[in-house]
């Protein structure tokens, strides 16, 4: 410890720059798309969860089970090693193997998070839609989703934070993101404190960040939010009528 | 009842750390005390050093390092920590040496010891035989897989640049030579001893190796905490005697000074 505050080296981290900086950026597009992947895929085996038919139910239960319990780098592993070789004949890079690895296993705790929140909307919700001539799919998207999504940020939330943590696993295929920068860094150099503590405060940087946008969008969504004009700072220049 | 759980839950608390603490003392006891050192390696490296079917570390590292164990009469005991690991492994003393085809640099010896070369190596380029690439040169414009923070990663950042986005950087060699097979990269660089092994053990799949003059050769060394010379003394003892009985050329077919 000592030794370490004697001769902090930060020119290596300098002299690495731009691999952090292309670190920073695969590690946000692989999270950015492996959530986005992950939250329609998964929207649809959280419905498929709640299906009353068994050739719905049963592949989403199964799809749920598989990916939710296997470890994530297995899963990258299997598929940038195994799956897509075998599909296409050869590889499609580090990206697309990531990012498909991230977005089938988000996509699993996703639909845990959407089929939970659906069913914590009360039975009578659905009954009322019903009731007034709306068809079933209808009532879920115009009733039912809109309710639940309030409940689901929270723990949608939780997912992004965890998704851009676990998104330092696809560095064991050999993408270029935040991590890997960081070992590079640290067998350059034979040293370890620079790069690594360098890596973890990016990241931290980042979940930071990712928690002031989920903050928002809580608030914003939140039953007591009321909408004032200087809050207002996505409106565009629509003129606000009344106030 | 509440006052009694409470008792519980710190009872409880001071058990698990107690438990902890005892199994740092008996773990830490062990190492230092006996004459038996402990080796870290890295038992991915196919032949130098790697796991046999039932589950042993053994390669030609291994054979090596034993026969310098009995020459300076001593015992080992080989622990798999994987590459980098090991280094601070070696730093902060948790092992005494360790042998891990490590390349002596100048890099390393600002922050570790190093015996005298046991074992002379020089890296090869490894690409499909229909590949137009010659030399060392060639692989300038093209994609080039290597295992990470080897030498072989090295020489390549050397061509390529040091952050280049076209070096793809594995945590093994069979790994890099699978994403040159993949169509990941266009070739592969890494040590004669593990790039030979790997061709000797597929020789279904269509390959070629070219070796380059520019490629500078390397002697790999045992790795030692800096400025622990008692054991340094000891390993290097050991390297002199096997060179001199002619052990050392027995095992590795390479003549040494």
């Amino acid at each position: 410890m000592i030794d370490f505050l004697d001769a902090i080296r930060f020119d290596m981290i300098w002299n690495y720059k731009e691999l952090f900086i292309r670190g920073l950026w695969i590690t946000l597009s692989l999270t950015a798309v492996g959530y986005v992947g992950g939250i329609i895929l998964g929207l649809f085996l959280g419905i498929g969860k709640l299906s009353k038919i068994k050739w719905i139910y049963y592949p989403a239960k199964y799809y749920v089970d598989f990916f939710r319990g296997t470890p994530l780098l297995v899963q990258i592993l299997l598929i940038h090693l195994a799956v897509i070789p075998s599909i296409f004949g050869h590889s499609l890079g580090y990206f697309v193997s990531g990012a498909t690895a991230l977005m089938l296993n988000c996509a699993a705790y996703n639909a845990e998070i959407i089929r939970a929140g659906i069913q914590s909307i009360e039975k009578g919700q659905m009954e009322a839609a019903r009731s007034l001539g709306m068809p079933q799919g209808e009532a879920m998207r115009f009733i039912i989703l809109p309710q639940a999504f309030r409940r689901m940020i929270p723990p949608l939330g939780n997912e992004l934070i965890a998704l851009l943590k676990d998104s330092s696993l696809v560095t064991v295929i050999a993408a270029n993101d935040l991590l890997y920068a960081g070992k590079v860094v640290a067998g350059a150099y034979a040293r370890f404190w620079e790069p690594y503590i360098t890596v973890a405060i990016l990241y931290l940087l980042l979940t930071w960040v990712f928690t002031k946008v989920i903050a928002y969008v809580e608030r914003r969504y939140s039953n007591s939010y009321i909408p004032s004009q200087r809050r207002r700072i996505f409106s565009f220049g629509r003129a606000s009528a009344g106030g | 009842m509440r006052n009694l759980k409470k008792y519980w839950s710190v009872a409880f608390l001071c058990l698990t750390l107690g438990l902890v603490l005892a199994a740092c003392g008996s773990s830490t006891g062990s190492d230092s005390s006996g004459d038996k050192l402990v080796v870290a390696t890295d038992a991915t490296y196919a032949p130098m050093e790697y796991m046999d079917d039932n589950g042993n570390i053994v390669g030609i590292d291994i054979d090596i390092v034993d026969a310098i164990a009995e020459a300076a009469g001593f015992e080992v005991e080989y622990k798999n920590y994987g590459w980098e690991p090991l280094f601070a492994a070696v730093e902060n003393g948790e092992v005494d040496f360790a042998v891990s085809s490590i390349t002596i640099t100048d890099d390393r010896k600002e922050s570790f010891d190093f015996t005298d070369p046991y074992f002379v190596a020089n890296q090869v380029i490894l690409v499909p035989a229909d590949s137009d690439v010659e030399s060392f040169e060639d692989l300038k414009d093209k994609r080039v897989s290597v295992q990470i923070n080897t030498t072989g990663h090295e020489v390549v950042k050397g061509l390529l640049g040091n952050t280049s986005s076209d070096i793809v950087a594995t945590e093994t060699m069979p790994l890099a030579i699978t994403e040159m097979l993949n169509g990941n990269a266009d070739a592969s660089v890494g040590d004669n001893s593990v790039v030979l092994e790997y061709v000797k053990n597929n020789p279904d799949v269509e390959l070629k190796t070219i070796e380059d003059d520019s490629f500078e050769k390397e002697f790999y060394g045992l790795m030692v905490q800096k400025g622990n010379s008692e054991i340094l003394d000891l390993l290097n003892e050991g390297i002199q005697k096997i060179k001199e009985d002619g052990t050392l050329k027995e095992l590795t077919g390479i003549d040494i000074e």
